[in-house]
């Protein structure tokens, strides 16, 4: 980030963020068909008889076991790839919906009156625009508020003068300041 | 001594939001269930086929039952990685389309929020957590420009109030107070 000007202008996502995730998905869901060729290699494995009647008999004979073999196998890759799958989300996702977090919770804070300081996301977190942007806001909102500050307290060192000058600058003050204030919209 | 008290407090991060990634593994679930069954259902039909074919013709030539279904199995077991692989790599994409729709929408809002424009919802989107999240934006905003228009409406009604200067003090003195509140 070169300035202000330049806040928030990076990428919300990386492309190599898209490409990794992609890439731990594809090696995810190959280990998973790897694991059920396994299983059903296993099964169906089993040495045939050498004459005729054998082989018909160990095929006939292994048609009613198929439909429990494949469902058990199936079972087992769909609850291993859904939780390799589940995890991986977890572990990729985290970069997204941390950052989220806590911008929640800052934003939380803001509204709740304590005091706001600059975010920061981790080095590998994604939308770091979002951070960006929100000091962004914050910064405006500081320097707008020492300026009307400023402005009010300039008027006050009139008071050393007479009354009415006081006044008559105090007022002036708080028009500049009502003004300031309307390009808030 | 080290006093723990004195420690800068580190913001807690939190690496499970079942808002944003309970959708995403839900989805994921799906697609990995779904690709299953249809291979389950497409595997099934295929070997009892093949195999009381084999049954018929006594296939002396093959080892096992393995040795028989191989390539089929294999075109499935390709099928099978194929598909949830594609369906997947979709979901991700739409995924990534959406939180950058969602998110771009918020850093749209806070770089018009920094121009003044509190007013303009930031409109989201649709997924549940982006959605929030917009809305805690929109409330940060909104309870800014409350603030601002309030305080802008009682110093233009201070300078024309003509009121006692005691009476003028106090009320400087709390509008102060109260612009220091501003983004404190």
């Amino acid at each position: 980030m070169s300035g202000p000007g330049a806040a928030g202008n990076g990428p919300l996502i990386h492309r190599r963020y898209v490409l990794g995730l992609l890439l731990r998905l594809c090696v995810n869901f190959a280990g998973g068909v790897g694991i059920l060729f396994v299983i059903l290699y296993f099964a169906l494995s089993r040495s045939l008889p050498a004459d005729y009647e054998g082989v018909f008999h160990a095929l006939r004979n292994l048609s009613p076991f198929l439909r429990p073999i494949l469902a058990i196998s199936v079972l087992v890759y769909a609850i291993l790839a859904c939780g390799s799958t589940s995890a991986l989300c977890v572990y990729i996702l985290h970069k997204v919906a941390g950052p989220l977090y806590r911008m929640e919770l800052i934003l939380d804070q803001y509204r709740s009156g304590a005091h706001t300081r600059t975010v920061s996301f981790r080095h590998d977190d994604q939308i770091q625009p979002l951070a960006q942007t929100f000091n962004l806001w914050i910064g405006a909102l500081h320097r707008d508020r020492h300026r009307w500050l400023a402005t009010m307290m300039n008027a006050e060192r009139h008071c050393l003068q007479d009354e009415a000058t006081c006044r008559a600058e105090m007022e002036e003050a708080l028009r500049k300041v009502a003004e300031d204030m309307a390009r808030y919209r | 001594m080290r006093k723990p008290a004195l420690q800068p407090s580190r913001p807690s991060i939190r690496y499970v939001s079942p808002r944003y990634q309970g959708p995403a593994v839900l989805a994921f679930a799906v697609i990995i269930v779904t690709g299953g069954a249809i291979f389950w259902k497409l595997v099934d039909s295929a070997f009892q086929r093949v195999f009381l074919r084999a049954a018929i013709r006594g296939h002396y030539a093959f080892d096992s039952a393995y040795d028989i279904v191989r390539d089929l199995l294999a075109w499935h077991l390709a099928g099978l990685f194929v598909g949830v692989f594609l369906a997947g790599s979709v979901l991700v994409l739409l995924l990534i389309a959406a939180t950058r729709h969602g998110i771009g929408k918020a850093v749209a809002s806070l770089r018009a929020s920094a121009d003044g424009d509190l007013s303009t919802p930031t409109g989201t989107g649709s997924i549940g957590e982006l959605d929030r999240f917009g809305k805690k934006i929109d409330a940060a905003r909104s309870y800014t420009l409350a603030s601002v228009l309030e305080i802008r409406s009682d110093a233009a009604a201070l300078a024309a109030s003509g009121i006692a200067p005691e009476e003028f003090r106090l009320r400087w003195d709390e509008l102060k107070q109260r612009i220091r509140r501003i983004a404190p």
